[in-house]
């Protein structure tokens, strides 16, 4: 009895210690059904997926669209209140400065962008296949576009390559020269130029001409305009692409892929997301937002009334250029040529009304986006279209002496809207370029940065501090959460 | 020996058992000391026996819940024997960690509530019954409606993150949600660690323990029967004070016409119009049954139950409804003279259908904003649209629209064998199980709530589906939808352990225990969408009804996790002379959650009593007790998610091409190899007094650091982890302190008399301060106000967890002259508006920045108090619960900024002109900086709640008898009957439904409900 009973002590004693000391592979768990970042990248479809997540922050585009018009003489912020979304409101009246929502969303999402096309440039010697260089083409031309659309709002930005940063890391790193950045974006966009074919048979892949198209777009930007020049007229000659005859009907779900695209971002109304993640959504969010608020009447859908177009904007159309009513939309008017005003209704937000609504981006009856319908719509986010690429092209030989050709790209956008042919020269013609510009572009996310990098800004926007506003301050807490030693933009 | 035996007499004693008042007890078992001679009493408490020694004999009475008694035989024929109800003493035994405790004994800071305390409140979840009762465990509602959850939270807020206490229920560990399955009568005692000593549960124990025991059988005794009814009627407590159609008119035509637009209402003449709280808060049932049978043999003892109950909301009626059905079985039975079975078996069947709540779109969210000039139906029978606000949807029609059914099934229980080698060493072996099956279904059929409500799934009022595209051409309707998910999870914990005691000569006493734990937690879940329901009904709302063509629209989606712990404990005890008591406790944990850098943790405290009351030279007549305690260790908190350690490509990459939905990877959370858990260091020093062993007095100070908070703080946008399912990685930074004194008084007379009365109180005093946050990181944001608005509720340095921030004002401005020359600018002010105070001096009030924001509240309140009084005469009995917060602060955050959305009665005062209101700032549509986050929102959140008042009397025994009823009570009640606050939502007791960050914003908050009811208790 007694001996057992030690049996039984020891036995228990020992059962306590091998469950300490035995089985420490018991807390050795793999995640299931998940894949791990470091041991991915294995066959060709790995890296074709990633790809797909690389594509995917291009639909962030719309926050870029709203500031680079609500920011400019084109819009005001609207919406709800003057504290709904307030970083617009700030930017719209020039008093943003570096505690700022929507800026800072701009510079988190394209470096997750750029990291996303990093860890796949980090891994681009694991494997061999046939149509790596394509993917790694449409990975360059990825980088580039989030490294422009970066430059483009803050200048001098950390320039990563083929890494992907760890938290330490972080904190060493500096701003880079926005020239060192803008020849990263050249030589990425020359790579996908010189690999990518001028035609892709899947909608919304890029191709040679998106390519060649930002890459003169980058170039304008720096004022290489012969360069600029050179890389237009390769598009232009190309003859890839052509003016639609309607401009009218630019900008309708049902056109989309028409001649005139040269890069759009891709969006879909099956599944378009919700409010608590705009990041997420698979759907067209500027629609939504810019639609008219609480609207009951035909052929529009509800929205949220953001980025109004200004008086300002209207009045600059001549009565007679069918791109005024194609891209403003006056809803009063609108409202009493239908046959039964009485009947259709809306509202005024409390973050201002100009009476004008987007109409070129704004929710359309019919055009659905799931689940909330007031959010999102499937319409394209057309980046670059040809008119865009002529007028560029026209900026460029404008610049550079070759008033001719000049002349000729800026009629043949003007022809297609039967507005009268130019015959300026010389600072007169670019000032029609310009002009042209905001006429032919406008609520399309360009003018802002247009009139920045033409000297124009002071004249058109009120409130705006030549020295400081030409640039949007790095948002506070990058700088503090880098180490806190960057040097903010000048005046902020 | 021999001649003893010849002796001794052999002789028959007799006589009744009753308690203090009279009636008599069956099933006490009577035993012969020091033989194994014994039996019980009958049903009318009377009991024979046969004595071995009749001039020696002591006899030995015992029954569950009474005191022991032995009396001596003196060789009497008859002994009637008064046994005394067993109130809470210090010999009563406390269950800690692996083990039980005498209370007298302890040496760290704990709190007990009986079962009959939680019973008595009738209420539907024991947490909530908790409320109140336990010094130093804070409890809030999230949500009023049935089957809600509530916040417990025991010494405050440690993290941001989970600052849930570890539930135990007889070892099985139950997550606060899951506490539903309990019923409240189940519940034989709960005993919470708060201090250090719960580092026996290791790394998670920072948050307190709570254990919890349902009610055993006790050996030897007759069945006995308990059936508990009752039924009640609830009502909201509180509704709130909007304007009626007329006021709304003319406040509305100020408001436009001060914004320079046309003015609604020609005629303000409207009379009350629609009071939409009328009707969308419902007069609500709820009943309870409850069937319970304890009693055992020599070698077993059993407790058995059954109960119904269910309860509808006061919003919605039926549409809001939480069920239980609830079984148990527990078992205790000696296998053989040394080894013990303990099994404890429940199943539980859940239903709970809930209504949008506590959100933007929620429920009382629209009946708050709806406007009284709207009725709620048109003349043709159709609900009304409330066209003119957006985004806020007709409240009723809401009601009928939603279709959502929860149902759980779940297996609780345990198998424990114990084996005794000898009074001091015993071997335990336990394994412990939670299995449940959750099936949700969500029914969305096609609804209109009128144009451009976000809410809408048809695209106009006859229903039609919408039109979705497919690829280039394909084009196919869709039309309702349910969702459906069928998830398992199963725990299991298998734990074995030693445990001595040894008592040397009454000197020195030595205790220790030595075990193991293993713990797997498993979830499993598969879940999909069906689109095109027949009927656009809920009668074909089924998965399998998918009427969409060519499954486009159908989509399904699964998850599984598992977590797994290793541990081992040990725990010493010695005690000097019964007067001077040390103890350690050592627990090495080992969690899955952490790589393999830091995977396993080393978990000590050590405490101390002194029982000064047992010296010599203690002579105080009026103190029976007195003990000095004090404690100091080391927890941890493990809860974040599974694999934060390592990188996973589990983030969002998605995009469209040829205008399909095209999934690609994309990095998920960044890793961080070296993550570890939280540690919290916690010292405790307080004192137990009893006067004239009648009046308890408890006292606790106790300072709590965490440190290493798991967070997941704002990182660097250039590591890239802002995209879509991307998050930054989990790093261990900042700290949190919370400080605070706790105090408990009881008093109770005898319960041997005919009459008494008694009382608890406690109060707890916490301050509560983030030490510090990451490098680099200002604060970490919360709760956004308004809509898009800014975030108004901070993690943040130098503040309480979840503190506020925003404007302070300070009065209207009266005219344009006074904001002309004022020293300090504040842009776009008008008169009538909001004044800001300029905090930093600059002369200018700076909106988009925190230059001139600063604390504005906080949701935790400085002092919680908790009294519970009775009485009883004869066989009256009367009792009263009551809770109160005080210093804490509410966001009103239930108004929408929108021009016809209705609001509360207080902007009938608001300012009009010069010196009309120095409060409430004017009314306008136009562009104003009134809906900045300011102290104009934030609200004194202080209240006083009667919880519980109770009125009971026992049929005098007289007239039950007969029936064989040994116990008859009837009663009357009303919870939540008063509450005093000058809160002006629905309900100052709000919880944090949205997350630690979100606590204290009321989104229109889901009230309690104020319940009449009336039952019976019945015994046999």
């Amino acid at each position: 009895m007694k001996r057992s009973r030690y049996t039984f002590i020891v036995a228990a004693l020992s059962l306590v210690v091998i469950a300490a000391v035995g089985c420490r592979d018991f807390l050795d768990l793999e995640p299931e059904f998940t894949q791990d970042a470091e041991n991915y990248f294995i066959n060709a479809d790995d890296y074709d997926r990633a790809l797909t997540g690389a594509y995917d922050l291009l639909q962030g585009s719309f926050m870029s669209l709203w500031i680079g018009e609500i920011a400019s003489d084109n819009a005001i912020a609207g919406g709800e209140s003057v504290t709904d979304t307030e970083g617009l409101h700030e930017i719209d009246e020039m008093r943003h400065d570096a505690v700022n929502t929507e800026l800072r969303n701009i510079f988190r999402w394209n470096y997750a962008g750029i990291t996303r096309a990093n860890y796949i440039m980090e891994f681009k010697d694991n494997i061999d296949f046939e149509g790596k260089t394509q993917v790694l083409a449409q990975t360059r031309f990825l980088r580039a576009f989030y490294y422009f659309e970066l430059t483009k709002f803050f200048g001098d930005v950390p320039l990563v390559v083929d890494e992907r940063l760890g938290a330490q890391e972080v904190n060493e790193i500096e701003r880079t020269p926005q020239s060192e950045v803008y020849a990263q974006i050249e030589e990425d966009l020359q790579f996908a130029a010189d690999n990518l074919d001028w035609t892709n048979p899947v909608k919304g892949r890029v191709t040679k001409g998106a390519a060649l198209a930002l890459l003169g777009k980058a170039q304008l930007y720096q004022s290489k305009f012969a360069e600029a020049a050179s890389t237009f007229d390769q598009v232009i000659q190309s003859g890839q692409y052509a003016l639609i005859d309607n401009y009218n009907n630019l900008f309708s779900v049902a056109n989309e892929g028409h001649s005139e695209t040269v890069f759009d971002v891709q969006y879909t109304g099956l599944e378009g997301g919700s409010y608590g993640c705009l990041i997420c959504l698979e759907g067209n969010a500027a629609p939504g937002f810019q639609g008219i608020r609480q609207y009951d009447g035909p052929v529009y859908g509800d929205g949220n009334s953001y980025n109004l177009p200004t008086q300002d904007l209207y009045d600059a159309f001549d009565q007679s250029d069918p791109r005024r009513d194609a891209s403003v939309l006056d809803i009063e008017a609108f409202i009493a040529a239908q046959p039964n005003p009485s009947s259709i209704t809306y509202a005024i937000g409390g973050g201002g009304h100009t009476g004008y609504y987007n109409n070129k981006y704004i929710k359309r009856q019919g055009e659905i986006g799931l689940p909330d319908n007031d959010l999102t719509s499937p319409v394209n986010y057309r980046v670059i279209r040809y008119a865009d690429v002529l007028l560029m092209a026209a900026e460029a030989n404008a610049q550079t002496g070759n008033d001719g050709l000049a002349q000729q790209y800026l009629n043949e956008v003007r022809q297609r809207v039967g507005m009268p042919l130019i015959t300026s020269g010389g600072d007169q013609l670019l000032q029609d370029i310009y002009t042209e510009r905001r006429l032919e572009l406008s609520g399309e996310g360009h003018r802002f940065f247009d009139l920045v990098r033409t000297g124009e800004a002071e004249e058109n926007i009120e409130g705006f501090t030549v020295g400081k506003h030409e640039l949007f301050p790095i948002p506070q807490l990058e700088i503090d959460l880098a180490g806190g030693n960057w040097q903010q933009n000048p005046s902020y | 020996m021999f001649s003893t035996l010849v002796f001794a007499q052999s002789k028959e004693v007799s006589g009744t058992v009753t308690d203090a008042s009279g009636i008599t007890i069956p099933g006490v078992t009577v035993i012969e000391l020091g033989t194994s001679n014994g039996t019980t009493t009958d049903l009318d408490g009377k009991y024979s026996l046969q004595l071995i020694d009749a001039d020696k004999a002591v006899l030995r009475f015992t029954f569950i819940g009474y005191k022991p008694v032995e009396v001596p035989s003196a060789g009497r024929g008859s002994i009637d024997v008064a046994m005394e109800e067993n109130v809470e003493t210090l010999e009563e035994f406390v269950v800690i960690g692996y083990g039980t405790s005498k209370k007298k004994e302890l040496t760290g800071a704990t709190a007990q509530v009986k079962g009959e305390n939680i019973e008595k409140m009738n209420i539907p979840r024991m947490d909530q019954a908790l409320q109140g009762q336990l010094a130093g465990v804070t409890i809030n509602t999230n949500s009023g409606s049935p089957g809600g959850s509530s916040n417990i939270r025991i010494r405050g807020l440690s993290t941001f993150g989970d600052n849930d206490p570890l539930i135990l229920v007889d070892g099985v560990v139950y997550d606060s949600e899951g506490l539903n399955a309990l019923n409240p009568s189940d519940i034989a005692s709960v005993n919470v660690l708060k201090d250090a000593t719960a580092g026996i549960y290791g790394v998670r124990a920072a948050n307190g323990v709570i254990l919890i025991e349902t009610k055993k059988g006790s050996k030897g005794g007759k069945p006995r029967v308990e059936f508990d009814a009752y039924y009640g009627i609830q009502e909201t407590s509180n509704k709130l004070d909007l304007l009626n159609a007329r006021e709304y008119a003319v406040v509305k035509n100020e408001m436009f016409a001060r914004g320079g637009d046309e003015v609604p209402f020609n005629n303000t003449t409207l009379g009350e119009g629609t009071n939409w709280q009328d009707s969308v808060f419902t007069m609500a049932p709820m009943q309870n049954y409850n069937l319970n049978m304890t009693g055992g043999g020599e070698r077993t003892s059993y407790s058995i139950g059954g109960s119904y109950f269910t309860q509808d909301g006061i919003v919605g009626g039926p549409k809001s409804n939480f069920t239980r059905y609830n079984g148990r079985v527990n078992i205790v039975t000696d296998l053989s003279d040394r080894l013990e079975l303990t099994s404890v078996m429940l199943y539980t069947h859940e239903e709970r259908k809930a209504l949008p709540e506590n959100g933007i779109g929620s429920v009382l969210y629209n009946t708050v904003n709806a406007f009284p000039t709207e009725s709620i139906r048109t003349p043709d029978g159709n609900y009304s649209y409330l066209e003119e606000v957006n985004e806020v949807i007709n409240p009723l029609a809401q009601i009928e629209n939603t279709n959502n059914l929860s149902k759980v099934d779940k297996f609780v229980g345990k198998e424990e064998l114990t084996y005794t080698f000898s009074d001091a060493l015993s071997f335990s072996n336990r394994l412990a199980y939670n299995y449940a099956l959750v099936d949700d279904k969500v029914f969305s059929p096609l609804v209109w709530y009128g144009p451009g409500k976000a809410q809408n799934t048809a695209i106009n009022a006859d229903l039609d589906p919408s039109i979705v595209l497919i690829g280039d051409s394909t084009e196919i309707e869709r039309g309702a939808a349910v969702y459906e998910q069928r998830a398992t999870y199963l725990d299991v914990t298998f734990e074995s352990f030693l445990n001595y005691e040894k008592n040397f000569n009454d000197i020195h006493q030595v205790k220790a225990t030595l075990g193991a734990s293993v713990f797997r937690r498993r979830g499993e879940a598969l879940n999909a969408t069906a689109y095109n329901i027949p009927n656009n009904s809920e009668d074909f709302a089924d998965i399998s009804a998918n009427l969409a063509p060519g499954g486009y629209l159908n989509n399904a989606g699964s998850f599984q996790f598992e977590e797994r712990l290793l541990s081992t404990f040990m725990r010493a005890e010695y005690t000097y002379q019964y007067k001077y008591i040390i103890s350690g406790i050592l627990r090495r944990d080992g969690s899955s959650k952490f790589g393999p850098n830091s995977r396993y943790g080393l978990f000590p405290t050590v405490s101390g009593a002194w029982l000064a009351s047992e010296e010599d030279f203690f002579n105080v007549p009026s103190i029976t007790f007195f003990k000095l305690r004090t404690s100091y260790g080391v927890s941890g908190n493990d809860q974040i998610a599974n694999f934060a350690y390592r990188a996973l490509l589990n983030g969002e990459g998605v995009y469209v091409f040829d205008d399909v939905i095209t999934q690609g990877v994309a990095l998920g959370r960044a890793s961080n190899p070296d993550l570890q858990w939280e540690t919290t260091r916690q010292l405790n020093v307080g004192f137990d007094l009893t006067f004239y062993d009648a009046l308890d007095i408890t006292m606790n100070y106790f300072q709590k650091n965490t440190f290493d908070l798991l967070f997941q703080p704002d990182v660097s946008g250039v590591i890239g982890s802002y995209g879509p399912g991307g998050q930054p990685p989990v790093i261990n930074a900042g700290d949190v302190s919370n400080r605070g004194v706790e105090f408990e008084l009881g008093y109770q007379t005898n319960p041997a008399l005919d009459w008494g009365f008694g009382g608890n109180f406690n109060a707890t005093y916490l301050r509560n301060e983030v030490l510090s946050v990451p490098e680099g990181v200002e604060f970490l944001p919360g709760a956004a106000f308004g809509v898009g608005g800014v975030v108004a509720t901070r993690f943040q340095e130098g503040f309480p967890i979840g503190y506020y921030i925003g404007y302070e004002t300070d009065g209207i401005w009266q005219t344009q002259t006074e904001i002309d020359n004022a020293e300090v600018e504040q842009p776009g002010a008008r008169p009538g508006d909001l004044r800001f105070v300029d905090q930093n001096g600059d002369g200018v009030i700076s909106f988009g920045n925190d230059d001139d924001r600063v604390m504005l509240g906080s949701p935790l309140p400085d002092f919680t108090f908790g009294l519970a009084l009775n009485a009883r005469y004869k066989g009256f009995d009367i009792s009263a619960n009551v809770y109160s917060a005080i210093g804490q602060e509410i966001i009103r955050n239930y108004e929408r900024q929108q021009p016809y959305a209705n609001q509360l009665d207080y902007w009938l005062d608001r300012w009009t002109g010069p010196e009309s209101s120095n409060e409430i700032p004017r009314v306008t549509t136009g562009a104003t900086r009134n809906t900045e986050f300011s102290d104009f929102f934030v609200e004194d959140g202080s209240f006083v709640r009667l919880r519980n008042l109770q009125l009971g009397y026992t049929i005098p025994k007289r007239w039950t008898e007969k029936a064989k009823i040994s116990s008859l009570r009837v009663y009357v009640a009303a919870n939540n009957l008063v509450t005093l606050t000058g809160y002006q939502g629905f309900d100052p007791d709000i919880g944090a439904a949205g997350g630690t960050l979100s606590a204290g914003v009321d989104y229109g908050f889901y009230p309690q409900a104020r319940i009449f009811m009336g039952g019976v208790n019945l015994k046999f």
